[in-house]
């Protein structure tokens, strides 16, 4: 059974498209890496899989059960967090987590939200509107986890935690994961992706055009190469390198392709010196952006 | 229903009925505590009477005969101001209690928790039910406690049936601002609408009144088919049209939560 699946999922808010046709689906026990800009449609697909937004068209399951005619078997083991924190003003932290275990039936949430408010330093029993936007997002942390879900979904999680915070909320979340936690991670700080997840699929203009292994996302993309030869040669670049340029001995260029395909070639070359750049998930991001 | 969010709603709205209770009861008291002041009057009340314009008399139920009983003194302020200070919180509170969440943007917390929508919708319901039934029954207790007190010879079945004609016409308004606030927009500030709608179904009526060439008027307004005030002497609960008010407000809150159903939460 997948964790989260996607089967054409469509929603258009009038005439204007949110998201079309999306397709892919989450492994339970992955990380998932939910990558685009602003405006994509990453928070659409999102709201419409927790039921926020009722679908054009496909459909969404979480668990196997169909976000629509099973939301709440579905929302029942999903933790969510949200990439705007709009609680109750008139509340404690407490007084809101404890309203949240209520509605999750939970027996032994006091405890649990102790635990979780020490380990994330949240003063709780403070008005929620008396709170900084950072100790905001640390409360709709813990009542993402709070009841212990299968499936996580954050939107933007790191947003107004101090990095020694994010750190903590990464580590929280491997450790989760490490228990077969499924978690959908929807963000476009790229370095955030590269750190925590296993595959991605990157959405522009509502429509997937990505969905990769981050491994494989890197390796396949361009590299670029700059090395020098022992003596002044002409080279013979085989397919997948472009942009040659080349001054005396030295030698630049980009190549798309294969590693170990570079690699044997290389090892051909009578080489004093090569450097080889590994892209950023960001350039192979605009690269996709781009297509 | 869901217990836990039934709750909350009561204790999230607890701080605004006590106030709405309190100067609803104040009010009353207020009224009544005058009475006996009026009615040691004798021929100067009869007086006062004759200097008002007969339409405007007739419009608000004000006249000699009326205020010569404390339940005919009472009936006046009821008609005008209690039914519509219980009406304007009890509407405003009815077109919020959902609208709320989306405008301050706590709906994605609530539909993101495992409840379905319809248990929500339901659950906020029944709590207004209760609000609504907690300032109705406090004025109503000290409105009997005021007429003992301040009066004498009360005619409870007309005490009765005001209280009745008085609770189904504020059901009806809080039923039609749960059906208009499910087709506006949550950002907008209800009160305006919710008072507007409330004040023209009274003044409708009091114009139908007062004035017989457009007494066709008052067919409009809810208040024409619940009489608040002794007409002739008598004063007897509509029944049918008690039960078709009632109908129709069933069928605006059936159609307020279904509409709430099918809303997107864009965020």
């Amino acid at each position: 059974m997948k964790a989260i699946e996607f089967h054409g999922l469509t929603k258009f808010y009038g005439k204007h498209r949110g998201i079309e046709s999306i397709e892919f689906s989450v492994t339970k026990g992955e990380i998932f890496g939910f990558i685009g800009p602003n405006g994509a449609g990453k928070s659409t697909a999102i709201r419409t899989l927790l039921g926020l937004l009722h679908p054009s068209g496909g459909s969404a399951a979480i668990l196997g059960h169909d976000v629509v005619n099973e939301g709440v078997q579905a929302r029942l083991k999903v933790g969510y967090l949200p990439a705007e924190v709009d609680f109750y003003p008139e509340m404690t932290s407490r007084e809101l987590l404890q309203y949240h275990a209520g509605l999750y039936g939970l027996e032994n949430g006091d405890i649990k939200i102790e635990e979780l408010a020490e380990y994330f330093e949240l003063a709780l029993d403070r008005p929620i509107d008396d709170l900084s936007y950072g100790n905001k997002k640390k409360c709709a942390i813990i009542q993402a986890v709070l009841h212990e879900p299968e499936v996580l979904i954050l939107d933007e999680p790191t947003g107004g935690l101090d990095p020694f915070m994010q750190n903590r909320f990464f580590e929280l979340m491997e450790s989760l994961n490490k228990m077969g936690v499924t978690v959908f991670f929807s963000s476009h700080v790229l370095s955030e992706i590269q750190r925590m997840c296993d595959r991605a699929a990157v959405i522009r203009d509502g429509k997937i055009t990505a969905i990769e292994d981050i491994s494989s996302l890197l390796s396949k993309q361009m590299k670029k190469v700059r090395l020098v030869l022992k003596k002044k040669a002409e080279l013979s670049l085989p397919d997948g390198f472009q942009n040659h340029h080349s001054t005396g001995t030295k030698h630049n260029f980009d190549y798309v392709g294969p590693t170990e395909v570079l690699i044997r070639w290389l090892a051909e070359q009578d080489l004093v010196d090569v450097v080889l750049t590994e892209p950023d998930l960001e350039s192979i991001f605009m690269n996709y952006y781009q297509r | 229903m869901n217990k836990v969010l039934y709750y909350k709603e009561l204790k999230r709205n607890r701080k605004n009925t006590l106030i709405w209770t309190s100067i609803v009861v104040a009010f009353t008291f207020l009224i009544l505590s005058i009475y006996p002041s009026f009615s040691q009057m004798g021929d100067q009340m009869t007086e006062l009477m004759s200097t008002l314009p007969q339409e405007y008399a007739r419009a608000l139920g004000m006249d000699e005969g009326t205020w010569s009983s404390i339940i005919g003194f009472y009936s006046t302020y009821y008609g005008i101001y209690i039914t519509l200070l219980i009406g304007i919180f009890a509407a405003s509170t009815g077109a919020t209690i959902i609208g709320k969440e989306e405008r301050d943007g706590t709906a994605e917390f609530l539909l993101t928790r495992p409840v379905t929508r319809s248990n929500i919708v339901t659950t906020k319901l029944m709590a207004l039910g209760t609000l609504l039934a907690v300032v109705y029954s406090t004025q109503t207790i000290f409105a009997v406690l005021g007429m003992n007190l301040f009066g004498d010879d009360v005619l409870w079945g007309h005490f009765v049936t005001m209280h009745v004609h008085g609770f189904v016409l504020i059901s009806f308004f809080t039923a039609a601002a749960v059906l208009f606030s499910s087709y506006l927009s949550p950002k907008l500030n209800y009160m305006g609408p919710v008072v507007g709608m409330i004040f023209g179904s009274f003044f409708l009526d009091a114009i139908a009144k007062a004035t017989d060439a457009v007494s066709w008027l008052g067919f409009a307004s809810p208040y024409y088919y619940l009489q608040l005030q002794a007409e002739s002497g008598t004063l007897e609960v509509n029944w049918g049209s008690c039960i078709v008010l009632i109908i129709i407000a069933l069928l605006m809150l059936r159609a307020g939560h279904a509409r709430y159903l099918k809303r997107d939460i864009v965020g």
